[in-house]
């Protein structure tokens, strides 16, 4: 599970970082240059990709040229947007550092911080 | 009969009287370590308050005899003896249903509870695995985004995982400060104490000391983070670095509940001089907690020890050796000397 996760994420990569359209071949080239991989393989990720909508795919020729459906940047908006949604009633599945909150209650934070910072600069 | 009554006195009033206790002052938030243990023996005892009851309804005070053979034999005569009247078996049966009902209930929720976090966290892996990039100097994972986040995802692969933000907003120490909170998080297993907790007020919601348990305990787990990463890095900088992120991470008042108190008592404990209960209190806290979980075992045990001595076979289950024939047991109730009923 966690090896087609990494598998999927090598080939978005190299999606994302070619300019236009690409062919499962020239994925292919680029994943072979840091590991041995097989055509097949890389065509059945793509198409997997394709089929979950992360991947568009255009016939030319004989292949297919597949772009991204979505930028790294939306996928990433989409993720962090679930996250910081989760909150605190989520907590056995995630702990965050500090709950989101709202602009007056983090005025009120820097408030507190700010009378520790000046009380301990005075009996300094 | 009296000691289930006597269980679920001390089971309500454990949870009544049990959270104003432990929510009285700030003692707990003075070390928290000791205030997770105070709430996990709190619930604990409750919920093993209610599984005894049941129990002791079920099964008549069992003796404690020196031999197996004695003991399973006693045992017969007095299930026999309970459940040979209408009454007594209607006692019985509750009993067995309430205490298997809790137990499935509980079990239920937690497991529940458990997969589905791991389910949850699984997917999230899979979306960083696209959408995030393995910071080596930090040992992190670093996601492209504006909004100041970090959290950590416990259990196996657990990764710690930040906003692109939140590196813009800390400095070094600062940074690391968090990031060792974060770790103390997954090293304590503090999904884990949460996931008991969650289960726990999912499967009595009725219960209030459950959900406040689940509250406070959230809460104590942040300060117990906060105290691990004040040992390394001076508290004005945990504080700072809070702050700081607060600020990155400012949502729209409509998006979301209470955050900010929790946050807002942080700050200010930790820009207060340290101030851990001493050895004393804390060793009182121990005590009390540990008498909290060992008070409903003893109460239902002490039936069990005042009839090691004076054991006999009931006289009900003597005379009818039919029904005992019927049930299969004929040899043990034969086993029982001759007479023992009568002395």
């Amino acid at each position: 599970m966690r090896q087609l996760g990494q598998l999927e994420a090598a080939v978005m990569e190299r999606v994302w970082s070619a300019d236009a359209a690409v062919s499962v071949r020239e994925v292919l080239d680029a994943l072979q240059q840091e590991r041995t991989i097989a055509y097949t393989t890389v065509m059945t990720v793509m198409d997997n990709l394709h089929t979950k909508g992360l991947l568009v795919r255009q016939k030319e020729g004989r292949a297919y040229r597949y772009r991204a459906a979505r930028t790294r940047e939306q996928h990433a908006a989409e993720y962090m947007q679930n996250v910081l949604a989760s909150g605190s009633d989520r907590t056995a599945t995630l702990l965050h550092f500090l709950e989101q909150m709202p602009a007056d209650e983090v005025a009120e934070l820097r408030r507190a911080l700010d009378q520790a910072g000046n009380g301990e600069a005075a009996t300094s | 009969m009296t000691v289930p009554v006597v269980l679920v006195v001390f089971a309500i009033v454990a949870s009544v009287l049990g959270p104003r206790l432990l929510r009285r002052g700030d003692w707990l938030s003075r070390s928290p370590r000791m205030g997770i243990f105070a709430w996990q023996a709190l619930s604990g005892s409750v919920l093993l308050s209610a599984l005894l009851a049941g129990a002791a309804l079920a099964v008549p005070a069992l003796p404690a005899t020196a031999s197996l053979a004695e003991f399973l034999q006693s045992c017969l005569m007095l299930l026999k003896a309970q459940y040979s009247t209408p009454g007594g078996a209607a006692a019985g049966i509750t009993g067995a249903v309430l205490a298997v009902t809790v137990l499935a209930r509980y079990g239920f929720c937690l497991a529940r509870c458990v997969v589905s976090a791991r389910s949850s966290r699984l997917e999230q892996l899979r979306s960083l695995a696209l959408v995030a990039r393995r910071n080596d100097r930090y040992g992190v994972l670093v996601v492209d985004h504006p909004v100041a986040a970090a959290y950590c995802l416990p259990g196996r692969g657990r990764q710690i995982v930040l906003t692109t933000a939140v590196l813009d907003a800390l400095d070094e120490e600062q940074l690391s400060a968090v990031l060792a909170h974060e770790r103390a998080h997954l090293r304590g297993r503090h999904d884990l104490v949460m996931a008991g907790a969650e289960a726990l007020e999912q499967a009595f919601p009725r219960v209030p000391a459950f959900r406040a348990a689940r509250l406070e305990l959230a809460r104590l787990i942040e300060l117990q983070a906060d105290d691990t990463a004040v040992r390394r890095y001076p508290r004005l900088t945990v504080a700072s670095a809070l702050v700081r992120l607060a600020e990155g991470g400012a949502a729209p008042a409509s998006a979301l509940g209470a955050g900010g108190h929790s946050a807002l008592m942080r700050v200010r404990r930790l820009a207060a001089p340290s101030n851990p209960l001493g050895p004393g209190r804390r060793a009182a806290i121990a005590l009390a907690a540990a008498a909290l979980l060992a008070g409903p075992v003893v109460l239902a045990a002490v039936p069990a020890a005042g009839i090691a001595h004076d054991y006999s076979c009931p006289p009900a289950a003597v005379a009818s050796h039919e029904d005992m024939a019927a049930l299969g047991c004929l040899p043990a109730a034969q086993a029982c000397p001759e007479g023992a009923g009568r002395s």
